[in-house]
């Protein structure tokens, strides 16, 4: 991520997560992999779609990753994808489920909705940062 | 001469071959002429002196014929003659008359009188032989057509007595359904008197009565009783029991249909579908309430396994965050503190998905039904449980086991669930040592996996197979859940899961599968 110090811009990452002690270790995860980041965060379903929805329109910001918590207290993460699939200017954006756990089920929907990936929140704090971290990265890696 | 009549003449007693005759004359010595010639005859010839012999004679007797002198003293043979015609009994006896005299005056009264013929002394032996022999012959055709009748009429009643004591109405009718005859039931059930219906059809009484097909007369016994309705005089109908059946008669066919009255039957019939549709009906209630109630905890079991999940999660790696963070400024008990913290959450984690497992076994997926070749999967559980095998020194042997029908990833589970079982709770005095064999059954196969562990009493047998239920402390480092899958998964593979158990030696834990597993449990 060299590139993107160099250039001296952080990295804009539109996080869906209603848990904070989650959105905590989101955050140590990704300053664990070095990473100048600028989080937009929202807590509920209804707040993420409405920013997806609005990401490069008037000149607001787009962001480069959308991380996206699959149940989210009033309305799912698949409603966030769908917003985003529908905003043109988030073509080429990868969008990442985060959960502890998916349906095979609940994973196709998802893929099936532009989801790029799925990133498991695994239940130690070693796993948790790195398998985050790593993915983020990798994630950041392929879209530039 | 003595006798003034002889009873009989021959030594033979009388025989129902031989009939009688009657010879009556005045002269002792014509009776014994006509004796000689009539010898040759064989028959009871018997004789009489005069007419009130004679008369006397023929209340007695039935004879085949009357030889009758004309010229008798006191009485003459027309006298006679017109006494015995006037008799019932003789009335019709066939007399012939003897005399010596071609009066044309006396062959009219003799015709007059009912004489079938006049013999003229002197008798010719032949002509009298023959003319008597003809009448021999016609009383023995009398008689033998007299036996017939009394025969045909005995059968006759014979067959009425049958018809009428037979449990149901008979109507006995020609193959159109012309009623030829109709038993006492017949008028009970419809109402009828039997008269009125001789000579009717059969289907005023049964509209749907259908002659037999032609053909060969089936063999009466396999005539089955069909259901049609029986009308009754007064127009009110009743479900009938019909059976028919063909005979030959003489030169027809006739055919018997028996008729009952099934309301009864009929009703009982109804009652028992209705009660049967009520019962399937309740059923289908119960299992839709009961499955809804399924779902339910089904999906509640669901929500909880994954929502418990979350904070256990955060709370797991907030107790490692603390501790690494504050590394090296805690003393022995506070980071003792933060392990038992770190500990508990990891276990609650593993029961959660332990219990997640369960639900998926338990759950009715999508798995895919294919033969199963069991010796894969017990060396793919094997494999899968590799560190703890290695761990433990424990050995797991297996014969040959059989191709089976089933989903393979639950066989898998129950596999692996029962082998990790009896590593988990081995004793401390032996070398983990499982067997897994298989046997044919009627209906399947029988699995046994048997180990040399700790064993189980015979009370917990069944409470074993509980979700989350555990008999020991965590030295044994089981989530209590294990079994429940197996059982689940066993139930779901349509057999079903035991153990028997030695405490201290070992447990064997065996369970069925089914060759027809769709056909559920009703024929296992």
């Amino acid at each position: 991520m060299k590139a993107d110090r160099d250039e001296g811009r952080s990295v804009r990452i539109l996080l869906a997560e209603d848990n904070s002690a989650d959105v905590w270790l989101i955050e140590e995860a990704l300053r664990r992999q070095s990473l100048v980041f600028q989080l937009d965060h929202y807590l509920t379903a209804a707040g993420a779609v409405d920013a997806v929805k609005k990401c490069g329109v008037n000149g607001s910001p787009i962001p480069r990753l959308l991380l996206l918590d699959y149940n989210l207290p009033g309305g799912q993460g698949l409603e966030i994808l769908a917003a985003a699939a529908a905003n043109p200017n988030l073509i080429g954006v990868p969008k990442a489920i985060l959960s502890s756990f998916l349906r095979p089920s609940e994973l196709e929907d998802a893929i099936r909705m532009g989801a790029s990936c799925f990133i498991a929140k695994p239940a130690s704090l070693t796993d948790f940062l790195r398998d985050v971290g790593a993915t983020v990265v990798d994630l950041l890696k392929h879209d530039s | 001469m003595s006798p003034q009549y002889v009873s009989e003449v021959g030594s033979q007693s009388p025989s129902p071959g031989r009939v009688k005759l009657l010879a009556v004359d005045d002269d002792q010595h014509n009776l014994v002429a006509l004796q000689a010639i009539l010898e040759s005859l064989d028959q009871d010839l018997m004789l009489a002196e005069n007419g009130t012999d004679a008369l006397r004679l023929c209340l007695e007797h039935d004879f085949a014929a009357i030889l009758l002198d004309v010229r008798m003293p006191t009485m003459d043979g027309f006298e006679t003659a017109e006494m015995i015609r006037s008799r019932r009994r003789s009335h019709r006896t066939p007399i012939l008359f003897l005399t010596a005299y071609r009066s044309d005056e006396q062959l009219f009264r003799g015709y007059d009188l009912g004489a079938v013929d006049f013999l003229f002394k002197p008798i010719v032996p032949e002509i009298l032989q023959s003319k008597v022999k003809v009448f021999v012959e016609l009383r023995r055709s009398e008689e033998r057509l007299q036996r017939q009748t009394e025969d045909l009429k005995r059968t006759e009643r014979m067959f009425r007595d049958v018809l009428e004591a037979a449990p149901d109405a008979m109507v006995i009718t020609n193959e159109d359904g012309r009623i030829e005859l109709a038993n006492s039931r017949v008028d009970m059930l419809f109402q009828y008197s039997r008269e009125s219906l001789l000579g009717q059809n059969i289907r005023t009484l049964i509209p749907e009565w259908e002659r037999l097909t032609a053909g060969p007369v089936r063999d009466p016994s396999v005539q089955l009783e069909i259901r049609q309705t029986g009308v009754r005089r007064d127009g009110t109908l009743f479900p009938a029991g019909i059976t028919r059946s063909p005979f030959h008669a003489s030169d027809s066919v006739l055919v018997t249909t028996a008729i009952r009255d099934i309301t009864i039957q009929v009703d009982a019939e109804a009652r028992i579908q209705q009660t049967n549709a009520d019962l399937e009906r309740r059923v289908a209630e119960r299992t839709a309430a009961l499955s809804t109630s399924n779902e339910a905890l089904r999906q509640f079991a669901w929500a909880a396994s994954h929502d418990l999940q979350e904070p256990i999660r955060t709370v797991r790696a907030y107790a490692q965050w603390l501790s690494e963070a504050v590394n090296g400024r805690l003393g022995d008990r506070e980071r003792n503190m933060l392990a038992i913290i770190e500990d508990h959450a990891s276990r609650l984690n593993q029961l959660l998905g332990a219990l997640r497992q369960y639900i998926h076994v338990s759950e009715s997926g999508q798995q895919e039904w294919a033969p199963v070749d069991c010796k894969e999967v017990v060396a793919a559980a094997v494999a899968t449980l590799q560190t703890m095998i290695q761990e433990t020194g424990a050995s797991v042997e297996w014969g040959a086991l059989p191709i089976v029908p089933s989903i393979e990833i639950l066989l898998l589970q129950v596999f692996q669930n029962l082998i990790s079982n009896g590593i988990k709770y081995r004793s401390h005095e032996r070398i983990p040592a499982i067997r897994i064999s298989s046997a044919v059954t009627k209906t399947g196969w029988i699995f046994s996996v048997m180990d040399n562990g700790i064993g189980i009493e015979a009370k917990y047998s069944e409470y074993i197979f509980g979700v989350f239920r555990r008999l020991h402390t965590v030295e044994h480092s089981g989530t209590g859940i294990g079994l429940s899958i197996c059982k689940a998964a066993v139930e779901r593979l349509g057999g079903q899961i035991w153990v028997e158990s030695t405490p201290g030696s070992g447990s064997v834990f065996s369970f069925t599968i089914p060759r027809y597993p769709h056909l559920g449990n009703r024929l296992q």
